[in-house]
């Protein structure tokens, strides 16, 4: 920058060249097909005694342009470069010397090497001219050490008030570089930057103010005093005005919210920029004031009404800067820019596509139910010049809209099957066909309506992706329609003309009514036997596989009851082994498909431990939770169904599955706690991985030395563990009913292994006994407390008994920041967060969080933690809780203090 | 009126003949080298110099001859960089401190480093023996033997002993170099 505005001439106007002929035309470009090899050949010329400048000049920038495409130069040509270009360093050319200290900086060459040419920087530091010193200044500053630092200080602390801008820029711009690792000696520079901040020169006010921050960025106080002095000494440059604000914005952000009604600290200053002269001023302030959090409608209206000035503007960066923050502030606080509606739609047919997209979307976000078939005619017309990005961001807004007014589905899904027929790439499509399937989903009574949509785009369908989809979805809800007889014509037809996938979806489709709708099963085998002469295997097997559940085959008459349950409910790895061992016997009698044993030994899934930490993701929480109740009513009934453990009455809690084996060993187990009100059952998933031999009465037996208050039960054994296939068994314990009872528990794993011969596949007859070591299994308090969240904390907490109160405080350590210590708090006690409050503030030093969750017995526990961390980060707590009583607050205290 | 017509001769001779050269001073720290470039391109002697960081390019335009002056900092840290400036010049000079015993040896060792060199081979070397105006400097003969400058073949080898202080023996000097300019 220095350089361009000391000597605005040949090199410049060459650098302008550069950019529009790789801009328009690649191929023409002065640089292309360059070799580093070449160039490093070329770039001998610097050592010869007669220097063309010219030519010097032309090859510097060849290894520039080589440095900045990302070519790298290893040790020996960096420095070989280097020592060439440093001979250069006396010639008299200013535009050679220029591209001189440019090549110095970018070659980087090592520390050793490159002080050889301090002591020539030094002597240009101080040279007549500007062009000369500030270059200089530059690349010694990138290149020194703190005891030349030392040595050149003077020198820098007056170019810092240097009369020639440029210097005084470099300087500080060379200073900002410094702060890190010499702060020191930057401070000692105070003085002369705070002159410089008000020089006559915008750029050079530009950088000291940036400097200023720079040195107090650590210390929020000091920045806010800063600022403040900044405000009260008006900055003329616009740039350093841009930075003053978004410094204010960072303020702001810091401090804490002020009380509802009181104005922020420095909202009239931004509210001021928003008058100032300059564009870029008025726009950082609109834009600092709509990204402030919690934002009230009051504060924003000034912005918006820029802004809206600004949607009307004939720059178009202006229009697209200002459309754009509208967009976002319509994300949070729609209502705000209503009344930007109308300068929005002026912007539809706006030239630059970006901009009328984001107004586009921005006006879905914003429109009133009474809009927006308005709105969606005037994109009709509009959608088919626009690229398929552009239009799936437009598809995308037409789905929020349709589902916040689902009444308009009818509109919106004409609007989408409209744009289904358009001609459109597969992204493109397949975000309509998903926003279909979304809205078939959400809105009921879009249901017939979409699905007919999706019948005729389907009959001109280019991509078997979604055709296969769509056929899918027919299958599902197609028979659970009035008239499902109207869709068959369109699977049928799939069967016909398109290729073999999508011909094996539509026969599965196809079944699907055959099963569910008894009435059209006869016409639905005639169809099906059609397929039967199908060149494809799979299209064939389907059929025939179709027609045999719905006894349609060989003639004879379809079974009459109602319905015809096509679903496969084996699971698919019992089956695979089962057919494996069919297999290696020879294959002599038909398979039976009733041997495979079809308890479906559910594997633990792995998300099950994961899902804690997908919950912190914002889009995780819910389907994460979704899967955990459905794992935990399958746990349940599963529980309910084996005699043994009926009596124990309703399952409290399922703890996540615990890995008792290392990876990859003969056996792998996995334990899953099982709480009730008076008991605790261990379920251990046992599975075999070695195929030459066979475990039968496997039994865990569980030593409870260590876990006195705990009575076992019963066990239950698993009678056979071949190889691949996973069992269960089982141990219940009793326990005192409503106490926190915790132990450790020793198991062995007991069974009788039995050899197979490799060759014949056969069993040995006797086997012997084998004890497995398990790892211990723990029951700590917090597997009893089953996070559960209260709607209202504060009533809960004034209703729970105030006598059970008990107070504690720990000290936790060093930490990185406070969110780290609620986290690991929250998972030690399994409790639910309650109110959001789990997410601490940015740059919060202190922070009260809400827990809430059940024991056994459904007895309720709240807890109200408070955090706090000094300066040196170590994070104290003061945990407060209430339940039924003292005994049981306690326990959760022990629960930290074990911990 | 003689030395008005030298002079004037000298010009015109300046202007068909031009001549150029390259040369490198090389020494340890403190030798004088920069003290001699200041010499040589100003006529003056300063007493305090800073030691050179890295290198310092002087041209001296003597009657004919233009000089280029690669003057390089002597301390341990630049040594192993006098080579690549000395490559390809027309004649290295070697600054020593005649009157610093201590450091003959070293000044000794780094020479023959440097002229093993394969790149410098051939290259002319002038050995100045600097301060000899202090009490206890060597005489050039001293000065060959302990820098065992007889032990150099393959190159023409010159000796001075010569005082920047008092511009002793800088003329002969300044006549070495410019019989070795190539035109």
């Amino acid at each position: 920058m220095a350089s361009t505005a000391q000597d605005p001439s040949a090199p410049l106007l060459r650098g302008d060249k550069k950019e529009e002929d790789r801009d328009e035309e690649t191929e023409f470009s002065p640089f292309f097909g360059i070799e580093k090899g070449l160039v490093l050949q070329e770039a001998r010329i610097f050592n010869s005694p007669q220097i063309d400048a010219r030519k010097c000049q032309q090859v510097i920038t060849k290894l520039l342009y080589l440095l900045c495409q990302g070519e790298t130069f290893s040790k020996k040509e960096a420095s070989e470069v280097f020592f060439s270009v440093t001979k250069l360093f006396q010639n008299k050319d200013s535009n050679l010397r220029r591209m001189v200290y440019l090549v110095i900086k970018d070659v980087c060459p090592s520390a050793d090497e490159v002080i050889i040419i301090t002591s020539s920087l030094m002597k240009d530091m101080n040279s007549k001219t500007d062009l000369y010193r500030a270059n200089a200044i530059r690349v010694l500053c990138s290149i020194l050490d703190s005891q030349l630092l030392g040595q050149i200080e003077r020198y820098l602390k007056q170019g810092i008030v240097d009369k020639s801008p440029v210097v005084s820029s470099a300087v500080l711009v060379s200073a900002v570089h410094l702060l890190e690792g010499n702060s020191e000696i930057v401070k000692r520079w105070t003085n002369e930057i705070q002159e410089a901040q008000h020089n006559v020169h915008s750029m050079v006010q530009f950088h000291a103010v940036a400097l200023l921050h720079a040195l107090r960025a650590n210390d929020r106080l000091a920045v806010s005093k800063l600022v403040s002095d900044l405000i009260k000494s008006s900055v003329r440059s616009p740039l350093a005005q841009c930075l003053l604000v978004r410094y204010v914005a960072q303020v702001i952000a810091e401090s804490t919210a002020a009380p509802t009604g009181e104005t922020r600290p420095f909202y009239d200053f931004l509210e001021s920029c928003l008058r100032h002269k300059a564009e870029m001023v008025i726009f950082e302030a609109a834009r600092a004031i709509c990204n402030m959090r919690n934002v009230t409608l009051r504060e924003l209206l000034p912005a918006v009404t820029v802004l809206q000035l600004f949607l009307s503007s004939s720059k178009p960066v202006l229009r697209f800067a200002a459309v754009r923050n509208i967009n976002k502030v319509a994300q949070t606080n729609p209502g705000a820019v209503v009344n930007c509606n109308l300068d929005m739609e002026a912007l539809i047919s706006d030239s630059n596509r970006s901009i009328a997209t984001l107004a586009i979307t921005t006006l879905l976000k914003t429109s009133t139910e009474s809009s927006v078939e308005r709105l969606l005619k005037q994109m009709t017309s509009f959608m088919s010049d626009i690229p398929d990005e552009f239009k799936i961001v437009v598809v995308e807004a037409i789905r929020t809209l349709c589902l916040k007014f689902p009444q308009k589905y009818r509109a919106l899904m004409n609007f989408l099957s409209n744009v289904l027929r358009e001609d459109g790439g597969f992204d493109f499509k397949k975000a309509i066909v998903d926003s279909v399937l979304i809205l078939i989903r959400e809105i009921p009574e879009a249901k017939e309506p979409g699905l007919a949509h999706l019948c005729e785009f389907i009959e001109d369908c280019e991509f078997t992706y979604l055709s296969t989809q769509i056929l899918h979805l027919l299958g599902l809800e197609g028979p659970k329609t009035k008239e499902p007889a109207k869709y068959i014509r369109y699977i049928y037809n799939r069967i016909i003309l398109e290729n073999a996938t999508v011909r094996a979806a539509a026969v599965s489709s196809l079944a699907k009514y055959g099963a569910l709708v008894p009435e059209l099963r006869p016409r639905i085998s005639i169809l099906l036997q059609r397929a039967l002469h199908d060149n494809d295997d799979e299209v064939r097997d389907r059929a025939t596989l179709y027609l045999r559940e719905l006894g349609g085959l060989n003639g004879s008459t379809p079974s009459q009851s109602d319905y015809i349950d096509l679903n496969w409910t084996l699971p698919n790895k019992n089956l695979e082994t089962c057919l494996r061992q069919y297999l290696e016997n020879g294959a002599t009698q038909p398979f039976d498909l009733a041997i495979v044993p079809a308890a479906a030994a559910e594997k633990p899934r792995a998300e099950t431990g994961k899902s804690k930490g997908a919950s912190a993701l914002a889009n995780g929480p819910a389907p994460a939770a979704v899967k955990q109740e459905a794992e935990v009513t399958n746990h349940a009934a599963q529980l309910q169904a084996m005699p043994q453990f009926a009596m124990y009455g309703d399952l409290f809690k399922t703890c996540a599955a615990q890995q008792l084996t290392e990876e990859e060993t003969e056996y792998s187990v996995l334990c899953i706690k099982h709480i009730f009100d008076g008991h605790v059952v261990f379920q251990f998933d046992c599975t075999n991985t070695v195929p030459e031999q066979v475990l039968e009465d496997v039994n865990v037996i569980v030593d409870l030395a260590e876990a006195e208050e705990f009575e076992e039960e019963t066990l239950i054994p698993l009678p056979r563990m071949a190889y691949g296939a996973v069992g269960q068994c089982w141990a219940a314990f009793s326990k005192p009913a409503g106490a926190l009872t915790t132990g450790r528990f020793v198991n062995t794993m007991r069974s009788r292994v039995k050899e197979i011969d490799p060759s014949t596949g056969e069993e040995e007859e006797e086997g012997y006994e084998d004890d497995y070591q398990l790892e211990d299994v723990e029951v700590a308090a917090a597997d009893y407390i089953k996070a559960e969240a209260v709607s209202n904390f504060r009533n809960a907490w004034e209703a729970a008994d105030a006598e059970s109160e008990m107070t504690d405080d720990y000290g936790l350590g060093v930490k990185d920041s406070l969110q780290d210590a609620v986290e690991a708090v929250t998972a030690i006690l399994g409790l639910k967060p309650c109110e959001g409050s789990d997410a601490v503030p940015p740059n919060a030093r202190s922070h009260t969080v809400l827990l809430s969750g059940l024991l056994p017995g459904n007895v309720q526990v709240l807890v109200r933690m408070m955090f706090g961390i000094d300066m040196s980060r170590n994070v104290a707590m003061k945990l407060v809780v209430r339940s039924d009583g003292p005994e049981t607050s306690e326990a959760i205290h022990q629960i930290i203090q074990n911990a | 009126m003689a030395s008005i017509f030298n002079w004037l001769l000298d010009w015109l001779r300046s202007l068909f003949f031009k001549k150029e050269m390259e040369l490198s001073l090389v020494g340890l720290q403190n030798a004088g080298k920069t003290s001699l470039v200041t010499v040589l391109s100003t006529g003056a002697f300063h007493e305090d110099m800073i030691p050179t960081v890295g290198f310092n390019m002087r041209k001296v335009t003597k009657g004919a001859v233009t000089i280029k002056l690669w003057d390089l900092g002597g301390q341990p840290r630049f040594r192993s960089m006098w080579e690549r400036y000395c490559r390809g010049v027309q004649a290295i000079v070697f600054v020593a401190d005649a009157a610093d015993h201590d450091n003959l040896d070293a000044a000794r060792q780094e020479l023959h480093d440097l002229l093993q060199k394969p790149s410098l081979a051939g290259i002319p070397l002038l050995v100045l023996g600097n301060k000899s105006d202090l009490p206890g400097a060597l005489s050039t003969n001293d000065l060959i033997d302990r820098l065992e400058l007889k032990a150099l073949r393959d190159r023409e080898v010159c000796v001075y002993v010569i005082s920047c202080k008092n511009q002793h023996n800088v003329n002969i000097t300044l006549e070495w170099l410019t019989k070795h300019a190539k035109s």
